[in-house]
């Protein structure tokens, strides 16, 4: 059951007042049941991965929660003597959970890849291909649920005692399919909290979810098809033609991941939960790092928290910095060893994003750009002081956001390109053969969108930086909105809903009458 | 105190550490930052500073980091 | 407003804006589904949707007819008002694009059932053999409900929120209509089939030409069909032959005309096995392969056979002898003949251009005078020395009677024709050539200007132009039998420099005139000039010769409306007319003669 399929809507409005209408204390069962359904409409067998999950993390909790009560309850001379196998312990614990679900996911998700490439570079190894279903959202629910014995191990909280309410931490269904990540002690609460209808939630949640939907559904769908069309035809496209397939391409995985999260909070808004964001206007970054911190941010965080801290301050790290600090000394004997962290960390993220050589490219590029972009701050503001621009200079800004969107296209091009190799002689065609006239002339209009498509998707991205430009500057649009005419909120309805429902949900293929009698 | 201060100002350049009560929270610090200044404390005050203590209220302030170091040297 | 209010104005808006669409959707009805209350415009409905469409006209208008033709879109091409003379019966061309067998058995379920059938014309294409149920979802191939008993719920609901550009699309081609088909709607309403005025007014001349136009004959795609569908397509013909006997109903199998390079993408053993288990089950008459499958002149594309075709196809099965049909076009397959006519039916047949072409090259003179120096006047003397040499070499002046029989395979031609033709009327045409075509006894056709016969002086002026003789100097040259009289239009050639607004020089529609103003004025013009030609010289008159020979697709069309036969353009050349072929007499190639043409330019310029 996709987001956007009609079921879905109807599945909402039920559960929504199955929620409201039955007691209290049942709302999160409620929650549960259509957690359950709705993941099992995408398929019966998918759900033993989720059990697994759900089981292991859930006794790794117990079993994780227990160890710390007995360490807390330890005298301080058994502290002493005892805290030492506690650790241990409690790292086996936490390991055992880690290993069986990475393990299952890296089996789901990167034995093929692995096989393949295994296969390329060492003749003789015959490892077996798989082609398992990837079970769906698998990669965010392990993710979540990792977090939440690394967080219990580090006795942040304490684990959740009824598995059932845990399953719900797991499964929520707004959120398993695309994120955000939730952490635990943020969102179990809410989930199995007592709630009375609050009108102006749902309502929230409401217009969120539209302007996801607008997003997902007039913009990312349209331009989908003209990315499609032109990544389909390789290299055969002028520069400028992938170029601009490349910038719709922007278009539409902004517009479709952070419509879907859109969509996911709004419907968890309208059951009075608040998840946590996982997009700050990413259009406005002004470094790759800024970026990486506004672009999946759920992700960001837990990279941060689980891989990024604990590499960075492992007893490893720890000599590496001493080491660098002796002997190489400087800003770069400094950041040394951060950097490494930090370039591992983006090279985990581009594996995250799947299994292929061009995500482990991607990763690369935003390493690279990233760690050296640090080595280059006293430079660039040595730069600056002799040209004599603040810091605070707007028109510094607008150029950093600029370089910055120019960094991510470039990106963009590596993992769009079915290829690495295809990536990089399209990238080659955009810098070498690059024909803006070919903008104007037509060409554009047969990459399978017609005029009105085009207009759409550019009016459409107009309109989302438009209002994230507000947000930017702090404006509450949805309250400020509360504040105007009866008409002018209608109208705040009205036209939105218009454009979904006629650019978005009625937009079935259409076949001019001219199409349908071809030619005879 | 003055040696933290002094530490904070040359990782992070341009901060008004002495006031600022939101550094985690105000975006000012990232994690990068974070990771930098903790291991320069950890080498230069011997504090034993792990993965648990990397929380935003223990490095909104400078008064912040000050007591989380007190608490972690040994 | 309070955030309850927002909340049940926004379901309200939902509810708002989809019963907007709905009633949009029912009210333009680009799919002819919900009965096109506002326009009633079936061309259209049944170009977009001919199943559903169709079922939806003849709900409404079955009391019109007694008799269909049914089948997938080569069935369009046998013509309706010949079939309704053959029968003496009223029919509908029930075509529908991409038909399938088990469309058309359940179409003609539903027919036998709710409407009056007396004869059923079934045609099957060889396509049928390979395509059977494809059960399309689509908005364009859905039988009704009613026909196919799917769930009317679905139906209706898939048109009721049809995407809002389909209603757009209808309005704004409603506001672009022709009088000619246009690709949203190019099927007649009262016949069922399609349209094909514009391509039927389409001048044919040689192969060379034709090809050039419709470069699929010279490059045919090439592909392999499998026939898997031969079984379940006999068991619903025969299902068919079973409800026609069981009603009462004259059903006649026809298979219709496949183009060569069309039938060479199937297994020869796959076609026999096809046409051995029809003809088990029914007689049919069988036009699949003949020598006009080897003609692309008498197809529109690659898959479709012309009207014109279909013309020859009905007069083989009525054994009507006044049109042409080639030999081998059309047998009557039984189980009895079957096993042996198949032997032949994909062998190569003996095609001889010369039979069923011809090359006639047309003379177009203007005015005689003795001093001629200009482009379209010529000397008594060099008209006399031209008509001498085609006398000497074997030439034979014919009429445009004996080139329209010849097209209509009632006549052959001489060995070496040509037509002379004089155009506008001038007095030296009696004066000079009139004589000089009588000591040789060449015919001749003369082009008339209706408005200026017998004229002096430019219409309504005192402007002197080049004399025209009157009705009465026409009768004596019509009496000789030598010269006939055809329309140079009424006054449709006028001349600029004596004219004050934008004056009508050709036959063309002027510019920002409106459409049905032109097809009216143009009429009218027409019909004034045969009859005054009618009623001064007895003369039927069927040809007209385009002025300045400028034509487009909508006069040829409004002048084929009219029974014009013959038009004649300006373009340098010789035409090829072609047996069957009524297009192959529209705006025909002539030789311009004046002065600086002497006879050996002249034999050479025939020969050319």
């Amino acid at each position: 059951m996709s987001f956007t399929s009609p079921v879905f809507l109807g599945f909402i409005l039920f559960f929504l007042l199955v929620y409201y209408l039955l007691p209290r204390r049942l709302q999160w069962v409620v929650l549960l049941a259509a957690s359950c359904v709705f993941y099992i409409s995408g398929g019966i067998r998918m759900i033993a991965y989720l059990l697994i999950t759900t089981l292991s993390t859930y006794l790794a909790g117990r079993l994780l929660g227990w160890l710390n009560e007995k360490g807390a309850g330890l005298s301080q001379e058994d502290k002493k003597l005892l805290s030492g196998r506690l650790r241990t312990q409690k790292r086996l614990t936490v390991f055992f959970a880690a290993f069986l679900n990475f393990g299952m996911l890296y089996v789901l998700k990167y034995w093929d890849f692995t096989a393949h490439a295994l296969g390329r570079l060492i003749p003789g190894s015959n490892l077996p291909v798989l082609n398992l279903a990837i079970p769906l959202g698998i990669s965010f629910y392990i993710f979540q649920s990792i977090g939440y014995v690394v967080d219990v191990y580090r006795d942040k909280y304490q684990p959740e005692k009824n598995p059932f309410k845990f399953a719900l931490f797991v499964s929520f269904f707004p959120q398993i399919i695309q994120g955000p990540i939730s952490r635990f002690d943020q969102l179990a609460g809410q989930l199995t909290a007592l709630r009375e209808p609050n009108f102006d939630s749902i309502k929230y949640g409401i217009q969120l979810t539209m302007w996801g939907y607008f997003k997902k559904l007039v913009i990312a769908g349209r331009a989908g098809v003209l990315v499609d069309h032109v990544f389909n035809g390789g290299t055969k496209y002028d520069g400028s033609v992938i170029a601009f397939a490349v910038l719709f391409y922007c278009i539409q995985l902004y517009c479709d991941f952070s419509g879907g999260i859109d969509i996911s909070r709004g419907i968890a808004g309208m059951f009075g939960i608040d998840m946590t964001i996982n997009f700050r206007r990413p259009i406005f970054a002004v470094s790759l790092t800024d970026y990486w911190r506004r672009w999946h941010i759920s992700l960001g965080t837990w990279m941060k928290d689980y891989v990024f801290y604990p590499l960075a301050l492992s007893k490893p790290f720890g000599r590496l910095g001493k080491f660098t600090r002796k002997h190489i000394g400087g800003t770069v004997g400094k950041i040394f060893p951060t950097s490494l962290a930090t370039f591992i960390i983006y090279f985990i993220i581009g594996i995250w994003h799947g299994a292929n050589f061009r995500y482990i490219a991607f990763g690369f590029w935003n390493g690279i750009i990233i760690t050296s972009s640090l080595i280059l701050t006293g430079f660039y503001s040595g730069v600056r002081k002799r040209l004599g621009i603040s810091d605070q200079s707007r028109l510094l800004r607008v150029f950093r956001i600029l370089r910055t969107a120019f960094l991510v296209f470039i990106g963009r091009y590596i993992t769009r390109a079915p290829r690495l190799l295809t990536a990089l002689s399209m990238l080659g065609a955009t810098f070498l053969n690059f024909h803006p006239e070919r903008l104007f002339d037509g060409t554009l209009l047969t990459l399978g969108l017609d005029k009105g498509a085009i207009i759409t998707v550019l009016a459409g991205i107009v309109a989302v930086i438009y209002v994230e430009l507000l947000q930017e500057r702090g404006i509450e649009i949805r309250k400020s909105l509360e504040k105007r005419s009866f008409l002018v909120q209608w109208l705040a309805i009205l036209v939105p809903l218009t454009a979904i429902i006629l650019l978005g949900i009625l937009n079935q293929e259409y076949i001019s009458a001219e199409f349908i009698y071809a030619q005879f | 105190m003055d040696e933290l201060l002094r530490i904070l100002s040359e990782t992070c350049p341009g901060i008004d550490f002495e006031n600022e009560k939101a550094l985690i929270d105000d975006g000012l610090l990232d994690s990068f930052d974070i990771i930098t200044i903790v291991s320069e404390i950890m080498d230069v005050f011997s504090a034993e500073i792990s993965v648990e203590d990397l929380v935003p209220e223990n490095f909104n302030s400078v008064q912040a980091i000050w007591a989380l170091i007190e608490k972690r040297r040994n | 407003m309070s955030s309850k209010k927002w909340i049940v104005i926004f379901f309200l808006s939902i509810i708002l804006i989809f019963a907007m669409v709905a009633g949009l959707n029912i009210l333009v009805d680009p799919f002819g589904v919900f009965g096109d209350v506002l326009m009633d415009w079936y061309s259209y409905n049944i170009t977009m949707n001919p199943r559903v469409a169709k079922i939806k006209y003849l709900d409404r208008h079955y009391e019109e007819y007694d008799s269909y033709i049914i089948g997938c879109s080569a069935t369009s091409s046998f013509p309706v008002n010949e079939l309704n003379s053959y029968y003496g019966a009223s029919f509908y061309n029930m075509i529908m694009y991409g038909a399938d067998m088990k469309d058309v058995e359940l179409t003609v379920s539903y027919m036998l059932e709710n409407y009056i059938v007396k004869n059923l014309i079934l045609n099957i294409y060889i396509d049928n053999g390979v395509y059977y149920d494809q059960g399309e979802d689509t908005l364009t191939n859905n039988l009704h409900p009613k026909v196919s008993g799917a769930s009317r719920l679905s139906f209706y609901g898939k048109y009721l929120f049809l995407n809002p550009r389909y209603a757009i699309s209808k309005i704004s081609s409603r506001r672009r209509d022709t009088y000619l088909p246009q690709p949203f709607d190019v099927f007649d309403i009262s016949t069922g089939a399609y349209d094909k005025r514009a391509r039927d007014a389409e001048p044919i001349g040689s192969l060379d030409e034709y090809i050039r136009s419709y470069p699929v004959f010279a490059d045919y795609p090439e592909a392999r069909i499998e026939m898997s569908q031969t079984d379940y397509c006999i068991k619903s013909v025969l299902t068919i032959i079973n409800m026609c006997r069981e009603a009462g109903v004259n059903l006649t199998v026809v298979c219709s005309p496949v183009y060569k390079d069309y039938m060479a993408y199937f297994d020869p053993a796959q076609v026999a096995d096809f046409y051995t288990k029809l003809a088990e089950i029914t007689p049919y008459w069988d036009f699949s392969m003949s020598s006009v499958s080897w003609e692309p002149r008498y197809f529109y594309d690659g898959t479709h056979f012309r009207n014109a075709a279909g013309t020859m196809a009905l007069a083989r099965m009525f054994g009507n002898d006044r049109v042409y049909v080639p030999e081998d076009f059309g047998v009557y397959v039984t189980k009895e003949n079957v096993a042996s006519y198949l032997e032949t039916l994909l062998e190569v047949p003996e095609i001889t251009a010369e039979n069923y072409t011809a090359r006639v090259p047309i003379l177009m003179y203007h005015h005689l005078d003795y001093e001629g120096n200009d482009t379209t006047t010529t000397t008594p003397e060099t008209f006399e020395a031209h008509m001498k040499a085609l006398r000497e070499n074997g030439y034979t002046a014919i009429s445009i009677e004996e080139l329209v029989s010849y097209v209509d395979g009632n006549g052959q031609l001489p060995p070496k024709p040509v037509l002379i033709t004089f155009d506008d009327g001038y007095l030296s045409n009696y004066e000079l050539a009139f004589p000089i075509l009588e000591k040789y006894n060449m015919k001749a056709t003369i082009f008339i200007i209706g408005s200026s016969v017998g004229k002096s002086f430019y219409r309504d002026t005192d402007y002197p132009i080049i004399p025209h003789f009157d009705y009465e100097q026409a009768r004596e040259m019509v009496d000789s039998g030598l010269v006939s009289i055809q329309s140079h239009t009424y006054d449709m050639h006028r001349w600029q420099p004596f004219e004050k607004g934008a004056a009508r020089t050709s036959i063309l529609k002027l510019e920002k005139e409106d459409e049905n103003d032109y097809i009216r004025v143009l009429k009218e013009d027409f019909l004034k000039s045969s009859a005054e030609i009618c009623e001064n010289l007895g003369i039927h008159v069927d040809s007209l010769a385009f002025p300045n020979g400028q034509y487009d697709i909508l006069s040829q069309a409004v002048l084929t409306d009219l029974g014009v036969r013959v038009t004649l353009s300006v373009e340098r050349g010789i035409n090829t007319v072609i047996k069957g072929l009524p297009q192959s007499l529209y705006a025909m190639k002539r030789l311009n003669m004046n002065e600086s043409i002497d006879t050996d330019k002249l034999l050479e310029a025939l020969c050319s």
